[in-house]
């Protein structure tokens, strides 16, 4: 990344933020900080799976949670755990990243089953489906009690993660307060990023990466030129799916037990909101875009309580999202290839 | 195997009631540059679409190199070395000229995501000599200055280029163009034709829909008249200059 004014205006936009955090927290800030970074880290980890989608290859997904939902599903149930309203334990599994692996590959092919129908669909048609597609695979998952434990979801897993915590985490989390558990979590959905990132900056200049483009920009003229533009899509479609499911399995580890409602069509649209903050088509976008949405998440409530004195808790929720939607609406006025997008490739404008 | 590069038996297709395209039997030779006129509305791109796979006919047989086609998934039949360009130019806006080039130039193989994320030195070798073919086109064809501008920066005449650009990248065997010279100066519009006349020396097969009648006269070596779907007239240009049904179907007919 080349240092430009707009990286420069956008780190310091994330440092205010975070600085926004102190502020307004004089006691526990590193908590509510390391709190806010785990989550900002899982849903800009998901943000970059869904920009493969939709900033790369223009794929309208709709249904993210769902390939979250998948991955983290399978990956739990292959583990150690315990599942339903019995609690009913299972003890053997397999190891942890071994279940991970099956997890996300899970994701993947769950991602081509929904492109096969699903795919041929352009625009808005292909939204509708898969956030249709989404909400029956959490009615399934909610119905299916007998494996997936339904309403009850599934505990004590956790520690198939926690066990391969490493020592300084341990020491660190003492000095500081923190909860050594969430810390673990918060370092590897970041090491995850890292990785994902590395591997998607050497795909975005590669051939692939131009061919997804080249879709996005006008398949009828992809399939003119002998390009098999469906499969490109497919491809696409279960690369950012499997992305979308190592986040889901870091996001069930970081709430320590999994319910269906995890999966809700909310999720996606705030998957969505980050990767627009973000910029769309970006790669590293979606990472600030994930942490200025976490600080305004979760700081507007003491936001919203010096401007509202006398607010109740449901009343500050809905300033919460009032506070996200007029920074979107700015953002799109001002910036609106998003923080870290190029100007001459706005993508926020569907066909 | 016949000189018959194209053949079409019974070519129908309708919208609701409107027949859009009636083709009995038509055959495109070899290396010929043909150009396919007639009023608006005559069937003309509907044809091109037909062949080209991107719809489907309703009955009837098309032939390429004497293999059935009917029904083929147009990225098959461009495979098979019959690439089109559309009506409204069709160029990737947020991709640079080159990347425009470089897309369209590139082996399936090449693409593939494997490839891609090992990064081999035989994809880099490849990439690197494509961008020197991208360049050669580029250069012949006067857009090389703009290598590096998006594509919906360039000027619709430019566009009209830079489509010619890659389709001709990979030498197709046919090249089916829809209307090349529409909104484009007559400068470059000059410039095109001379092109697609090289083109079609160079022994590329050409189907050509144009209204400039002026052109079509004058670089054809066949012309094919449809009207409202059907083949009213087919010959060389001076036969079709004087050809009756041809006159009474722009000028008795239709009156634009």
């Amino acid at each position: 990344m080349k240092i430009t004014n707009k990286v420069l205006f956008v780190v310091f936009l994330t440092g205010l933020s975070i600085y926004l955090v102190f502020a307004l927290n004089p006691e526990g800030a590193p908590r509510i900080l390391l709190n806010l970074f785990t989550f900002a880290g899982i849903y800009g980890l998901s943000a970059i799976g869904l920009n493969v989608h939709f900033g790369w290859t223009g794929l309208l997904n709709f249904g993210h949670a769902s390939f979250m939902g998948v991955g983290a599903y399978v990956t739990l149930l292959l583990m150690p755990h315990a599942a339903g309203r019995e609690g009913e334990i299972t003890s053997t599994g397999l190891p942890f990243i071994v279940a991970l692996i099956i997890g996300i590959l899970s994701a993947a092919l769950f991602g081509l089953l929904l492109g096969l129908p699903a795919i041929r669909l352009r625009g808005d048609y292909l939204a509708i489906v898969t956030i249709a597609a989404a909400e029956i695979f959490r009615l399934l998952v909610r119905d299916l009690e007998s494996i997936t434990g339904g309403v009850y979801g599934i505990i004590n897993y956790t520690e198939n993660l926690q066990k391969y915590r490493p020592n300084f985490i341990n020491s660190l989390s003492e000095s500081s307060g923190f909860s050594p558990s969430q810390a673990w979590v918060c370092l590897v959905a970041w090491i995850s990023i890292l990785i994902t990132v590395l591997f998607l900056k050497r795909l975005n200049s590669s051939p692939w990466g131009r061919a997804l483009r080249a879709v996005r920009e006008d398949e009828d003229a992809v399939r003119a030129l002998g390009k098999n533009a469906v499969w490109l899509k497919l491809q696409s479609f279960m690369l950012g799916a499997g992305i979308a499911g190592l986040s889901g399995v870091l996001l069930a580890f970081n709430y320590g037990s999994l319910e269906t409602t995890v999966f809700v069509p909310l999720l996606t649209f705030y998957v969505w909101a980050i990767m627009i903050l973000g910029g769309v088509g970006t790669i590293t976008g979606p990472i600030f875009g994930s942490i200025i949405f976490w600080v305004i998440i979760s700081e507007t409530d003491r936001l919203a309580f010096l401007l509202f004195e006398n607010a109740n808790g449901q009343q500050l929720a809905g300033v919460r999202f009032l506070l996200v939607g007029l920074l979107i609406m700015i953002l799109m006025i001002f910036r609106p290839s998003g923080l870290l997008g190029k100007k001459e490739e706005l993508l926020l404008d569907v066909k | 195997m016949s000189n018959n590069l194209i053949e079409v038996k019974n070519l129908k297709k309708t919208f609701g009631g409107l027949t859009a395209v009636d083709i009995e039997n038509l055959t495109f030779n070899e290396n010929e540059l043909t150009s396919i006129i007639g009023p608006n509305g005559a069937g003309k791109t509907t044809f091109f679409d037909l062949i080209s796979g991107f719809q489907n006919s309703d009955n009837g047989d098309i032939y390429l190199n004497d293999k059935d086609i009917s029904n083929f998934q147009p990225y098959k039949i461009a495979r098979m070395g019959m690439v089109r360009t559309f009506q409204l130019t069709k160029v990737f806006d947020r991709m640079t000229v080159l990347e425009n080039l470089l897309f369209s130039g590139s082996e399936i193989s090449n693409e593939s995501l494997f490839k891609s994320i090992i990064k081999s030195k035989s994809q880099k070798n490849y990439e690197e000599h494509l961008r020197d073919k991208a360049r050669d086109i580029m250069d012949e064809l006067n857009i090389l200055h703009m290598e590096d501008s998006y594509a919906r920066e360039l000027s619709g005449g430019q566009k009209k280029l830079l489509e010619l650009a890659r389709s001709i990248i990979n030498e197709p065997e046919i090249l089916l163009l829809d209307e090349p010279l529409a909104g484009v100066n007559p400068k470059l519009a000059e410039d095109i034709l001379s092109l697609i006349k090289k083109l079609s020396n160079k022994g590329i097969t050409i189907l050509m829909v144009e209204h400039n009648i002026e052109a079509v006269m004058k670089i054809s070596d066949r012309i094919v008249v449809l009207a409202e779907g059907s083949l009213i007239a087919d010959g060389n240009p001076n036969d079709i200059r004087t050809d009756t049904n041809v006159i009474e179907a722009y000028l008795g007919k239709d009156n634009d």
